[in-house]
């Protein structure tokens, strides 16, 4: 691939809402990264080694 | 006659004083801690090191790309792989710095005495956007011609042109691969001692510092 290939010959494309002008490439990244916080916080993290939280053991 | 011990505690001594600076960094057994608060069992408090992560192979990259220089992307293409490791990872970077952020910001991660590990980090998001952007810079093809063009009347606007010339790809080479990645490195020497000397914050719910 030479330098020129790289050089796209397209416009992007853009979403238009009022004064917000934002690249479809760049609100789907964006989509994505909150996407991906929201999942960080709903999915269970694995504990591993079969341990239980200290607030879950005996004795405590 | 002084005794080994009585050597290793005279404060006259900047060796030692620069020692006990540097023991005093963090609590004992807290630069590598192998065990951390239940609270930390969650995925939102994983960014941080997934930031860490891609920082490194960011760095990594740019080191071989160095060795190539600025022009090898365009005409070779192990070159062009390594030019696009480099830019990816700058991506996912950003995308877990962000995603950290939003998750620090949501549970006050400022409480307990942390503001300076929470402007620390503000100034991290600063510094990388400023290396991200001479990196931009340093492509030595249109994109970056077109980049400094539209960039100087800004910088020039708030008085920085005179130091900082967004039009001299030399100058922003260096900036990129030297001034900046130094400054984002030290800033987060900084940034992750401060955690570990204040711990991981708990979560709001949490109640843990009264």
């Amino acid at each position: 691939m030479n330098a020129l290939t790289m050089v796209t010959t397209e416009p992007g494309k853009y979403i238009h809402w009022g004064v917000i002008q934002i690249s479809v490439a760049n609100a789907a990244i964006i989509g994505v990264m909150i996407l991906v916080f929201i999942l960080a916080l709903v999915i269970p993290f694995p504990t591993g080694h079969g341990e239980q939280p200290d607030e879950q053991r005996p004795g405590r | 006659m002084t005794t080994r011990t009585e050597e290793r505690k005279d404060q006259s001594n900047w060796t030692n004083r620069l020692r006990g600076r540097i023991e005093g960094l963090v609590p004992p057994g807290q630069a590598l801690p192998a065990t951390q608060p239940v609270y930390v069992a969650s995925w939102i408090y994983v960014f941080g090191v997934l930031t860490l992560a891609a920082f490194v192979v960011v760095i990594a990259s740019g080191c071989v790309l160095s060795l190539g220089g600025v022009a090898w992307w365009h005409v070779s293409s192990v070159g062009h792989y390594v030019n696009s490791v480099h830019l990816w990872s700058v991506e996912v970077f950003f995308g877990f710095m962000v995603v950290h952020l939003w998750g620090k910001f949501w549970m006050a991660a400022w409480r307990g005495k942390r503001a300076l590990t929470w402007i620390t980090g503000v100034v991290l998001f600063l510094a990388s956007i400023g290396t991200s952007f001479t990196g931009f810079l340093s492509q030595s093809n249109f994109s970056a011609q077109w980049i400094g063009a539209e960039g100087k009347d800004g910088i020039n606007a708030i008085g920085a042109g005179a130091f900082f010339n967004v039009l001299n790809p030399g100058q922003m080479l260096l900036w990129h691969v030297v001034l900046l990645p130094l400054a984002v490195a030290l800033i987060t020497v900084w940034h992750i001692i401060l955690v570990r000397r204040h711990g991981v914050v708990p979560p709001l719910d949490a109640d843990l510092e009264g």
